[in-house]
């Protein structure tokens, strides 16, 4: 059981600051997954917790030792590279082994480490190969293995599995997880894959501009999103957004006009800010909240593409007062170009935002139109 | 940003390597300026104090030189190395492009022979190759040199060019194909363009090999006006052997041209020169 | 096999246009030489006498016994090891003090390292020349500022250390253009793998010599091979320095094919030299050769 404890970190490179204290709380054997869009910061947050950046404020501890001022090698750290940086000129034993040797461990130990690291791995044939005669997924395992050998109490990745094609990604994904559980430390692991984020991850930190917007387990985030930023990142297709004004509250419902259409949402009873009679809102709808409703029944709309995946269809839909959405529905549609269509969001799909993008507390959502 | 340095990054460290490259730029900078301030003294002043600085610096001298033979060295260097460098690069462009892109039967026994040249060293030939300049009565003219220049600067420089464009993206070139032009058309319109670097690369080591060359202009210039500079430099203090302060302003001179150029294009240089590690 | 033969024909024609300069450069000023080399080393042929006489493999027979050709031979192996030593290895120096070492000045003292490169190696020599010499030369006031006297003729006209001078003013020239190759092979290491090995707890010295070094292995092969290829070619530093003296003690090889050939008149033995010289250099080159394509 290890914990590591991030409070208030900073990073600037000259005066530009790039992280704007981050804390961050990890314990037990977490898979944490960093997820953001590029130049966020991601990889040097998890450079900086490894000890290659320097840090310009903050803290941070690892099992209450502060490890800020230290060396990368005395941190308890291990790191898997994006181009696995294995040393070109070390057979693949001695890659692994080397951080032992640095550290002036009897080459009996060395080699017996190694030896359980390759078996764990299924590494042991390719021993005394260099990186050069490896396959891509082999590399990869390599780098793990050199950082498993060092027995760390967090694992660092950054994007690790960017360089392999679909298929072995899946595979190694599933690997990493495996392995993780077996080690019992704690993973950190940068991508900005969010298959990857959400198939791996016990809790992922979702950043954006040297900030992080929101942590939490990644069906917390599905479901709960903190703000619109949040809830348009995970999820494919995006979530859908549609300008949405209030009417006002009355019997504990929010009204609202969409579009052609209204709705009137219950609050929950613990909302406090409630957004005042004409207040301009935002309205997410997930690509499989949506329901096809009889015509004239909620929002027209004109198909501008159906992709037939069989299982479902993916319906790209140009809406008659509003933006192009993207709809899921289960099964097969036979839908062509130009057909008209009347959508809704399901009662208890609806995330609402305000005018600064928060979300705004809604519970389960009875639909109602205009002509109920 | 380079996050490991080989040596501690503090203070004194810091000092003592720069002292450490201090003192071998000393090495390196003092018998150059030592060349130059030699030339603005007296014959007297060299032998009294040989590190002294002038009393009277003679700036005379730099002219005497160059009106006394420099000036035809320069013009002869200029036109010799002119003409083998454009040569070269253009040759050997050819030979590369014919040998990577063209359905040529006999490509790689071409290729293998251009190796087989590039292992072959000047010093092995030097009697023949006086020999068949003197029967093609070329002793002691530019082509006599500019020739035999060409064909050394070559193989060297078709590896480079063959390694260049082997690995130049064939889709340009069928995209040129498909857009109508012919192999020539393609070379010049496509790929030549896109070769710059290597290019450049090719015409700068070549430019530094022949511009200093010595061992062939000794054998082949005999003739005081026909000499290149490096040989002009060594007959000139063959010739005004006590005159110290005049040898010295010729080597400045003399040596001028390409340094200026290399600040100029410092960049290409280094790129060139470093590219012969590889 | 799709394609008309008339199309195969016609690449043909163009490749031979194309490779003809070269081809015709090469055959006239190398390959048609190099057997004319090969032949008249078989001959006993000299401009004064006259003389033209095939005599099979007299001259090699006759180079076995030659003492200058020892010497020669000698000088060149010792060239080539000191050469190795200084130029490689004060090149390592600098390069990683301008790679991972000084923040500050890289491009200056860069600049000013690799200036020598481009003097030419006469004018070197005369510059070296002049400094040693010891009526205008400042070494010798030197040496004495240091309790050492220097020799009558000063130091390259001792036999003793004239060789080493020569090697010494080599250095001065070549070592910045080692640099400059190896400089660029460390700058080629990538950062990941110094991020590495900072994780594995490997930095400073112990980084240059564990990852550093091992991974420009090869660039570090080529350095150590265009200096001994450029020591066994040397001739206008000892032309212009020693012209090959005092008495013989600096010849090299290519002084003595020169002297031999443009001296001494003795064309087929300077030959019979020349095919010594071809067999060193050609290993070497080839060697090289594979270094480029690696
Ligand atoms: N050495 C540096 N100097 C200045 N700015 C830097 C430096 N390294 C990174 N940055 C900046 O810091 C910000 C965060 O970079 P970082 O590499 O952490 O992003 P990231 O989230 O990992 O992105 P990606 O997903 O593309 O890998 C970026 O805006 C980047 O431009
Ligand atoms: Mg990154």
């Amino acid at each position: 059981m290890s914990e590591l404890s991030i409070n208030g970190l900073r990073k600037s490179y000259g005066a530009t600051e790039v992280l704007h204290g981050l804390d961050l709380e990890v314990s037990g054997n977490e898979f944490v997954v960093f997820v953001g869009p590029s130049g966020c910061g991601k990889s040097t947050f998890l450079r900086s917790i490894a000890g290659l950046e320097t840090i310009s404020g903050g803290s941070m501890t690892i099992d209450g030792a502060d490890i800020s001022g230290l060396e990368p090698d005395r941190r308890g750290v291990a790191m898997v590279f994006q181009n696995y940086a294995l040393y070109p000129h070390m057979t693949v034993a001695q890659n692994m082994g080397f951080a032992l040797r640095m550290a002036h461990v009897p080459k009996a130990e060395i080699a017996r480490k190694v030896r359980e690291v390759a078996e764990i791995l299924q590494l042991e044939p390719y021993l005394d190969r260099r990186p050069m005669d490896l396959s891509g997924g082999q590399r990869q395992r390599v780098a793990i293995g050199r950082a498993i050998v060092r027995e760390p109490k967090v694992f660092l990745f950054d994007e690790p599995l960017s360089n392999l094609d679909a298929d072995l990604r899946a595979h190694m994904r599933l690997e990493i997880i495996k392995l993780h559980r077996h080690q019992k430390g704690i993973s950190i692991y940068v991508t900005h894959d969010q298959v990857e984020a959400m198939t791996m991850a016990d809790k992922i930190v979702v950043m954006r501009d040297g900030n992080i917007e929101q942590v939490g387990s990644p069906l917390d985030l599905y479901n709960e999103p903190v703000n619109r930023f949040v809830a348009g990142f995970l999820g494919t297709p995006r979530m859908n957004f549609l300008d949405a004004t209030s009417t006002g509250v009355a019997n504990w419902r929010l009204g609202l006009k969409v579009g052609g259409m209204t709705l009137s949402p219950p609050i929950r009873p613990d909302a406090d800010a409630l957004p005042e009679a004409g207040a301009p809102l935002s309205l997410g709808v997930r690509p499989d909240g949506w329901r096809i409703v009889a015509e004239g029944d909620g929002l027209a709309g004109r198909v501008v593409h159906a992709e037939q995946l069989g299982r479902e269809t993916v319906v790209f839909i140009e809406l008659e007062h509003g933006p192009q959405v993207a709809m899921i529905q289960p099964g097969q549609y036979r839908l062509h170009s130009d057909d008209a269509i009347w959508l809704a969001p399901a009662p208890d799909e609806l995330h609402l935002f305000d005018a600064s993008d928060a979300a705004l507390p809604v519970a389960r959502i009875p639909r109602t139109n205009s002509h109920n | 940003m380079k996050s490991l340095a080989f040596f501690p990054r503090t203070r004194r460290m810091a000092i003592i390597m720069h002292l450490f490259l201090l003192g071998y730029v000393a090495v390196i900078l003092f018998p150059l300026s030592w060349v130059v301030i030699g030339a603005l003294k007296t014959n007297r002043e060299m032998f009294l104090d040989p590190t002294g600085l002038p009393a009277d610096p003679n700036w005379g001298k730099f002219i005497e030189a160059w009106n006394a033979g420099v000036r035809d060295f320069f013009i002869n260097s200029v036109v010799v190395s002119g003409v083998s460098v454009a040569l070269i690069v253009i040759a050997s462009a050819l030979a590369a492009y014919a040998l990577t892109r063209m359905n040529f039967r006999y490509s790689g026994w071409v290729y293998l022979l251009t190796v087989l040249c590039f292992a072959i060293p000047v010093h092995a030939v030097l009697v023949p190759i006086y020999g068949l300049l003197s029967d093609l009565h070329l002793l002691n003219t530019h082509l006599g040199l500019i020739l035999p220049y060409a064909a050394f600067g070559l193989p060297f420089s078709i590896i480079l060019m063959y390694s260049f464009f082997y690995e130049f993206p064939a889709e340009l070139e069928e995209a040129g194909k498909l857009d109508g032009c012919g192999p020539w058309r393609r070379l010049w319109f496509v790929v030549l363009p896109l070769s710059r670097p290597v290019l450049i690369s090719v015409a700068i080591f070549n430019l530094v090999g022949v511009w200093n060359e010595f061992l062939l202009a000794t054998i082949i210039m005999t003739s005081k006006h026909m000499q290149t500079l490096p040989l002009g430099l060594v007959s000139f203090r063959d010739q005004y052997g006590t005159d110290w302060p005049g040898t010295l302003a010729a080597i400045s001179i003399g040596s001028l041209p390409l340094l200026v150029l290399f600040v100029i294009f410092q960049k290409y240089f280094v790129r060139s020169m470093a590219g012969m590690g590889k | 096999m799709a394609q008309p033969p008339t199309h195969h024909r016609r690449d043909t024609i163009s490749a031979l246009t194309l490779l003809a300069p070269a081809m015709i450069l090469f055959g006239a000023f190398i390959l048609l030489p190099l057997m004319q080399t090969f032949a008249w080393s078989l001959y006993r042929y000299e401009v004064f006498g006259g003389v033209k006489e095939f005599v099979g493999l007299d001259n090699f027979a006759k180079l076995a016994g030659d003492e200058v050709f020892g010497i020669a031979l000698i000088n060149n192996l010792k060239f080539a090891v000191l050469s190795v030593v200084l130029q490689v290895g004060m090149g390592l120096v600098l390069a990683a003090l301008l790679d991972r070492g000084v923040r500050r000045f890289k491009v200056v003292y860069r600049t000013i390292i690799f200036a020598p490169i481009l003097v030419s190696t006469a004018a070197v020599g005369l510059l070296w020349s002049l400094i040693l010499n010891p009526s205008i030369g400042p070494v010798d006031d030197w040496l004495g500022l240091i309790g050492l006297s220097a020799p009558r003729n000063g130091l390259l006209g001792e036999p003793a250390f004239a060789i080493y001078g020569v090697i010494f003013v080599g250095a001065w020239q070549y070592t910045g253009f080692m640099m400059v190759i190896l400089l660029a092979g460390m700058q080629n290491v990538p950062e990941e793998t110094y991020e590495a090995a900072r994780m594995d707890g490997c930095k400073g010295l112990r980084a240059f010599f564990h990852i550093t070094l091992p991974t420009i292995r090869n660039v570090i092969i080529t350095c150590c091979l265009l200096t001994v290829i450029g020591a066994f070619k040397v001739f206008d530093l000892v032309y212009v320095l020693t012209n090959g003296g005092p008495g013989n003690a600096t010849e090299v090889l290519a002084s003595y094919i020169f002297r031999n050939a443009f001296e001494f008149g003795q064309i087929g033995y300077a030959n019979a030299l020349s095919v010594v010289f071809l067999a060193i250099a050609f290993v070497f080159g080839l060697i090289q050769f594979r270094m480029i394509r690696r």
